[in-house]
């Protein structure tokens, strides 16, 4: 067998507190596609940044061609031959495509006509359709993800690292992305692709890592494994298979919340959101997809209060909701799991039982005698690390120090506590392993059944048929259909999602 | 975490030493011995009573300041102008001393000044919070400015309404010895200003730890948003905070006019606004840790005055300010220095276990 292109050998990077590798050992060929299958938290992104030089292993070597070499940065990596593109890309909004690609790579006078002209032709070999004079900031999240390939390509990469890449793209913009690779590959490169979803590792790779708590559980040739056989290497275990939902009719009068009209406008922007319409029944799961960015947050952050209506009414119980506060809504029973917990969701540097009072920090619930007692903050919190099975030292832990998905389970506490009413949650599973997801979804039920209204956001269509009684489409800031469960077909849904408006009677 | 708090202490007193280590080098330059000049100094300041009792005088306005910075450090906010805030104090507690001095008892007329004082500095302080809040100023270029409005208001009243009788320096008239705060500690000068201190830095701790008003600040200063989608509104936070922080700075007027000068001056006690900064970051924002800060500067900065004064020597003033400065780089460095070996070692007891987390 021919020299691997790149081999890592026994490496392991501690973080502290955490193992984020250990023993790492796998290898790569030249014209293969590698993917890198595990959960969130299961090293995967470590062990490639480590390979890119952003972060130093604190054990093992890296051979590259067959030699030792050693990669403290990613410039070295580059002159390796190694590129790797980020989840969050590293792009300069106001700058235009081809600067952003010249960037860091060229010196004195910089004929921009000329590199235009460059940058065009290779975006052309790869069938990309790019304008390469268009600022980076005004183009979609898809095209931006191009662009940093074509970073990756500019530089003659011959290894190319993609982070989750079909995170942030629509079903066919994921299908072209597929595509790319495997013909980069069939170039006589090699790519490593990291992602938790099966199906795309099915459908591109050659040969599949599966990583487990940060070591390597499986190193399988595609045709010797199916996706039932990687989902248990990737969870250690068998997932029950998934009930679908009963779903059933809510009468009108046990509506909890209502938008009509909803409109939000900044200046000399197109509208965030846009007549968004909907009732709430208690009880019932409102799923609501659409490709990330298309005003799911502004619905949710118009319903928690922390995005002013421009027009329209929001009716909550009965009452006129537009214009009260959050905290008016917080102490109505409105809950809400923001997409994003390190920004909106969590204090990381104070510590669990601090995160835990919040919402409430104006209830008095947790003073005595105007002090706040310890105590009860403490029984609390080991109550609800008990009770959803937080790992966690206690309440006196930071947050910050807790994976993912434990994280998750703390705000998700917080919130259903808070939510005496409805619950908002916005891509509560995004980026958590199937366990987490799991009982994610089973406290999201137990919700429900308590006849909350809850409001599901989320960019996995799977998920949605899983949990919702009604699902509402979005597209650039409209609902452009709410149906009942069951009442359209994946790809119906996808078209919608993808602004193809249903027409009666075409299929 | 009792090994936590061995570790600060450790790594302060060691920095401290390092850093004298490295100003002595200094004085060996100058053709001194630093040990013998040290040893001089040191001893004079433990073995003269009145001498010792001035690190205490010296640390009173210092502990009021940093906590001042420190406070709003919390909310992650700058406030830059604890200068002015207890300019601002100054006036008021010089004042109303004027003012009510003959006319009410002591007990009575003490806590009215430190409430003028505390609200003069606390009006300064609002105002910025609310130059943050409303308009979204840069409180920290808005707190330094206000520095010298407050010194020119200082000016201008003292040139008119506050002068002297005498009309020849700018300075007021002394205050009444009634409205003196009591010295408490005989043969010093050591006022009930240094109490008020202290106790004034126990309660910025409870209310910053035990209160739902502190948590409040501290959830704002951590992370605004998740602090603002939790009802917290930040900018009645930004306001609250500074006023709280004005009014600390403005206790300084309070325990220095009262305390120590019994009159105003024009441009007096000049740095402790900055000294205040300094202190609040060696204290790494805590209020308990402020207190101690300050006293170490209060000796240090006594140690200069002495050594200064020591006979047959000519050690210029401006030694002091290097060995203060040298000191408080290597505190800041050993700051960042204890994360680091502590962060190892958390890593070392991993690789240990070997067990993937």
């Amino acid at each position: 067998m021919a020299v691997p292109v790149v081999e890592l050998k026994s490496i392991s990077k501690y973080f502290a507190k955490v193992i984020a590798n250990k023993h790492v050992s796998f290898c790569a060929h030249e014209g293969e596609v590698v993917a890198l299958l595990g959960e969130n938290g299961a090293g995967k992104s470590t062990i490639m940044k480590v390979l890119y030089g952003l972060y130093g292993a604190d054990e093992g070597v890296i051979l590259v061609r067959g030699r030792e070499t050693a990669i403290r940065s990613p410039k070295d990596a580059m002159q390796q031959g190694i590129a790797m593109v980020q989840q969050h890309f590293s792009l300069v909004p106001t700058h235009t495509v081809t600067e952003n690609i010249i960037l860091g790579s060229t010196h004195g006078r910089i004929s921009l006509k000329e590199y235009d002209k460059k940058i065009r032709l290779l975006a052309n070999r790869y069938g990309f359709d790019i304008p390469v004079e268009a600022k980076v900031g005004d183009l979609a999240v898809g095209v931006q993800q191009k662009i940093e390939i074509l970073k990756a390509l500019y530089l003659n990469a011959k290894i190319l690292i993609l982070d989750e890449p079909t995170a942030v793209l629509t079903p066919q913009e994921s299908e072209n992305l597929m595509e790319f690779i495997k013909t980069y590959a069939a170039q006589g490169n090699t790519a490593f692709f990291i992602t938790h979803k099966l199906k795309e590792v099915m459908e591109v790779a050659d040969r599949i890592v599966v990583m487990r708590s940060g070591e390597v559980a499986g190193d399988l040739k595609r045709s010797e494994t199916d996706e039932h056989g990687l989902a248990n290497l990737m969870i250690g275990h068998d997932l029950t298979p998934d009930t679908k939902m009963e779903t059933s009719d809510f009468p009108e009068e046990s509506t909890v919340l209502e938008l009509k009209d909803v409109t939000v406008e900044r200046k000399g922007e197109p509208p965030v959101l846009e007549d968004v319409s909907f009732q709430l029944r208690a009880g019932e799961v409102l799923g609501i997809a659409g490709v990330s960015g298309n005003g799911q947050d502004a619905v949710c952050e118009v319903i928690c209060g922390a995005c002013a209506v421009t027009r329209g009414e929001i009716t909550f119980d009965g009452r006129d909701f537009t214009a009260a506060t959050i905290r008016q809504r917080i102490d109505a029973g409105i809950g809400y799991v923001p997409v994003d917990r390190y920004r909106d969701g969590l204090i990381m540097e104070m510590t669990l039982a601090e995160n835990m009072m919040l919402k409430s920090s104006f209830s008095r619930r947790w003073t005595r005698r105007g002090l706040i007692s310890r105590k009860i903050l403490s029984d609390y919190t080991w109550g609800i690390i008990r009770g959803h099975q937080v790992k966690a030292t206690g309440p006196d832990e930071q947050a910050k120090s807790l994976s993912g998905g434990n994280q998750q389970k703390m705000v998700l506490a917080r919130e259903i506590d808070v939510g005496q009413k409805i619950i908002v949650f916005n891509q509560p599973t995004r980026g958590l392993d199937m366990g987490a997801v799991d009982r994610i979804h089973k406290s999201i039920r137990e919700e429900q059944q308590k006849g909350k209204g809850i409001v599901l956001v989320s960019t996995e269509l799977q998920e949605i048929f899983e949990m919702a009684d009604r699902i509402a489409v979005m597209y650039k800031g409209r609902i452009v259909g709410i149906y009942r469960n069951g009442e359209l077909t994946t790809e119906q849904i996808g078209l919608l999602m993808a602004g193809y408006v249903q027409k009666e009677g075409a299929q | 975490m009792k090994q936590k708090y061995l570790d600060v202490l450790l790594f302060n007193v060691g920095a401290v030493i390092v850093g004298l280590v490295i100003s002595a080098s200094m004085l060996l330059f100058m053709k001194i011995n630093p040990a013998e000049v040290y040893t001089a100094a040191f001893l004079k300041i433990v073995t003269d009573q009145y001498t010792l009792g001035e690190v205490l005088v010296k640390s009173t306005p210092l502990i009021f300041t940093s906590l001042a910075f420190a406070f709003t450090y919390k909310a992650n906010l700058f406030n830059i102008g604890a200068q002015g805030q207890f300019y601002a104090g100054s006036i008021a507690a010089v004042s109303v001393s004027l003012a009510l001095g003959d006319r009410i008892p002591g007990w009575l007329l003490i806590p009215l000044v430190l409430l003028a004082a505390f609200a003069a500095g606390g009006a300064v302080g609002a105002l910025i919070g609310l130059a943050k809040a409303k308009c979204r100023a840069n409180e920290f270029l808005v707190s330094m400015m206000s520095t010298y409005v407050v010194s020119a208001l200082m000016d201008y009243l003292l040139r008119t309404v506050l002068r002297e009788t005498k009309r020849e320096y700018l300075q007021t008239d002394p205050i009444s010895s009634n409205a003196y705060l009591p010295t408490i500690l005989p043969g010093t000068r050591v006022h009930l200003g240094f109490v008020i201190a202290v106790v004034s830095a126990v309660l910025i701790w409870v209310l910053l730890y035990k209160t739902e008003l502190g948590f409040r600040i501290r959830a704002v200063g951590c992370n605004v948003n998740a602090a603002e989608l939790a009802g917290i509104r930040s900018q009645r936070i930004y306001v609250i905070t500074f006023l709280i922080s004005g009014g600390l700075a403005g206790m300084a007027g309070l325990t220095e006019i009262n305390g120590v000068q019994h009159m105003l001056l024009q441009n007096f006690n000049s740095s402790i606004g900055s000294f205040g900064i300094g202190i609040a970051i060696l204290a790494n924002g805590n209020p308990i840790g402020a207190i101690f800060a300050s006293l170490l500067f209060g000796f240090m900065n006594l140690m200069g005055n002495t050594m200064g004064r020591l006979p047959n020597l000519s050690i210029p003033a401006s030694i002091i300010d290097f060995i203060e400065g040298i000191v408080m780089i290597c505190v800041i460095i050993s700051y960042f220095l204890r994360h680091y070996l502590t962060d190892r070692r958390e890593k070392r007891k991993l690789k240990k276990e070997g067990t993937p987390a």
